[in-house]
């Protein structure tokens, strides 16, 4: 159930990255606005209390981007998932290749079709092979 | 060997973040301000090194977050253990303690 919801969560993160990072943003704000304040309390002026409360929180776009990058990541390994489509195009351009060499050729733009059918799944192939892997977290 | 102290670091925040939760659901700053009083301020953690991590063990299902209105009536984030999380708790606990033994008995060996 745990996997489905991050999995739901994921594909809002791609559809909506803008909702995601002012979510995000609103969040981080948040914390930054109680550490100010806790340092208000504890004597600083308020341009000092701001300025230690940035400081101890690190790198503010640094944590947004990778709080947004983790709320697009699935919760799988995808690894499995691509190598499953990787020997599936392997295996339909392998038949294709067949099905163009067995079949008669009627015409001229038949064959071409069928050549560039085969093209086509080449080329998928090489472009799914050449993705860079997904990051896990 | 950066590589794996890095590792150790992330997996010993998350069950640190863990922990806090299993008392109550907080924000953020409370999960921060919960590892400070439980540790008796021993540990330090950079802030922003909390979401990250929050996130994470959201994407695993071990927290649950939804947004609600704070002590000082402004929106927050809070999270909250998932079953599943305090599950992964009592696992990490316990191989913890297991590290935590077996360093203790090889520090001890003369």
């Amino acid at each position: 159930m745990s996997r489905i919801r991050g999995t739901i969560n994921s594909f809002r993160a791609r559809l909506h990255p803008d909702e995601i990072a002012r979510e995000v943003e609103t969040e981080l704000r948040f914390h930054v606005e109680m550490r100010t304040r806790a340092n208000l309390e504890a004597g600083m002026t308020p341009d000092q209390a701001n300025r230690a409360a940035l400081q101890s929180f690190g790198d503010f776009d640094q944590v947004k981007s990778s709080c947004c990058e983790i709320r697009r990541s699935l919760p799988f390994n995808t690894s499995l998932l691509k190598m499953g489509l990787h020997i599936t195009i392997a295996l339909l351009a392998g038949a294709a290749a067949l099905w163009t060499v067995n079949r008669p050729h009627d015409s001229p733009l038949s064959l071409l079709f069928q050549v560039g059918f085969v093209a086509v799944l080449t080329c998928l192939f090489v472009i799914a092979r050449q993705q860079k892997p997904y990051r896990q977290y | 060997m950066a590589k794996s102290q890095a590792g150790l670091l992330q997996g010993t925040l998350d069950m640190l973040i863990l922990k806090a939760l299993s008392l109550g659901a907080l924000h953020g700053y409370g999960i921060g301000q919960r590892i400070a009083q439980i540790s008796g301020d021993a540990l330090k953690i950079e802030e922003g090194s909390l979401y990250p991590g929050l996130y994470r063990l959201e994407q695993r299902g071990w927290v649950q977050s939804e947004w609600d209105i704070s002590d000082n009536n402004q929106r927050a984030k809070f999270y909250k253990l998932t079953r599943a999380g305090r599950k992964q708790l009592i696992l990490e606990e316990r191989n913890w303690e297991k590290l935590a033994g077996a360093t203790m008995k090889a520090l001890r060996a003369s």
